[in-house]
């Protein structure tokens, strides 16, 4: 079996943001929030990566009914679910753009935080950052749903697609530590 | 001191230390900068493709149950396509009617579709899409699509006639149930009867909407586009 190269490289920028995450549960103080925000910040940016690369394959399949991008048979693929024309899209926009322009708005709060911690807004920037991940889950659970019982042949696991939907999680996980923190005095 | 230096002076010593706007319009711009990188990537690894009904757009896809005199079955209009094909290569063009099958000018085109099936049906592959238009007297169902193409007794086409009745032959072609209109927002439709041509390949060669003012009809489209006439 041919080794997956941008899923690998995916799986260890999900590997790197967990480390980050975890250490910097251990850490208190400033040094602490900072590798907690560097782990929200890795999540988001696998996100947007794994957004783009599922926004490439669907652009592929559309162009050449076929993708190189990723696998088109079998249990685990992306052929059936981002080139099934009922499910791959929002009202017309394809989720890989939906993805992408959700982890922007992730990843721009986080970054505006790891700039600068202290800002009087840091406070309303943790809510929010816990409310957008929120917003997302229930796009992701709708988005398995499909794939396990909808698309053509279901049940199918995307790998891409499942990336991005692990990144939203631990982007979920670090947005509500970070908030754990921003209240109870630990923030730096 | 003016009071809004005094109040400008307690604001800064009172808040946390900050920059505040500044940062955020930095991370905005670095954000726009990295998905804006991340799209162009994706633009140079596969190329956007166009979707939609116009010419030279790529057909919308869809999928749904149809009837080609057996039992229904699941059709997706992307299964059609074959991608490799080359202009003056080898392929079957592709016809998408769209009816309504209580439509009277539906009804008239039937005799028209059975003419240009029996002239170009071994190089041009037939598809009607089967919609109900919201007007009343329009209540469809797939005993009565099943009826409208088979030319089988079925009282309710044309509001009130027989499908049995229908102009033209039976049509040995599939019918693809769209009752629910699931797919005339992506086709843009207008109202029925629609018929566009497509390439072998899937992009639309021929859109009836944009040759109004020209007056080409489907007959003379397909013999200008596959006949090469």
């Amino acid at each position: 079996m041919a080794v997956d190269v941008p899923l690998m490289a995916f799986l260890a920028g999900l590997a790197i943001a967990t480390a980050l995450a975890v250490r910097a549960r251990s850490r208190e103080g400033e040094a602490g929030t900072m590798t907690m925000l560097d782990s929200g910040l890795a999540f988001s940016v696998v996100g947007l990566l794994s957004s783009g690369w599922t926004y490439a394959i669907h652009n592929s399949i559309l162009d050449s009914g076929d993708t190189t991008m990723c696998a088109s048979e079998g249990l685990v693929q992306c052929g059936s679910v981002i080139g099934d024309p009922d499910w791959n899209n929002l009202f017309g926009i394809p989720w890989g753009i939906t993805g992408l322009l959700s982890f922007s708005l992730l990843f721009f709060l986080f970054l505006s935080l790891r700039m600068d911690m202290h800002a009087k807004w840091a406070d309303s920037f943790t809510t929010y950052s816990l409310l957008a991940g929120l917003a997302g889950v229930p796009f992701v659970i709708f988005l398995v749903f499909v794939e396990l019982t909808q698309v053509e042949g279901a049940p199918h696991i995307c790998p891409y697609c499942t990336i991005a939907h692990l990144s939203l999680i631990g982007f979920l996980v670090v947005a509500h530590l970070v908030r754990g923190r921003k209240q109870s005095g630990m923030w730096a | 001191m003016s009071r809004v230096q005094s109040m400008a002076r307690r604001r800064r010593t009172a808040g946390p230390k900050g920059r505040d706007d500044e940062v955020r319009l930095t991370a905005a711009l670095v954000t726009f900068a990295l998905t804006s990188m991340i799209l162009m990537a994706v633009m140079l690894l596969a190329p956007v493709v166009k979707v939609g009904p116009s010419e030279g757009e790529l057909a919308p896809d869809f999928s749904a149950q149809s009837y080609s005199g057996g039992a229904w079955v699941n059709f997706r209009l992307s299964d059609l396509f074959n991608k490799s094909w080359e202009p003056e290569g080898d392929g079957d063009w592709i016809v998408v009617q769209y009816i309504d099958t209580d439509c009277p000018y539906c009804w008239s085109e039937g005799e028209l579709m059975s003419q240009l099936h029996s002239q170009w049906g071994d190089e041009v592959t037939f598809v009607t899409v089967v919609v109900e238009l919201g007007i009343q007297g329009h209540e469809s169902n797939r005993e009565e699509i099943e009826a409208f193409r088979d030319k089988t007794p079925y009282d309710g086409c044309k509001t009130n006639s027989d499908c049995a009745d229908r102009p033209g032959d039976p049509h040995p072609w599939v019918y693809v149930d769209d009752l629910n209109e699931k797919t005339t927002g992506d086709w843009e439709i207008p109202g029925t009867p629609f018929t566009a041509l497509l390439q072998p390949d899937g992009i639309v060669a021929w859109n009836p909407l944009q040759h109004e003012n020209d007056g080409e009809g489907i007959e003379t489209a397909i013999q200008r586009l596959v006949g090469g006439a």
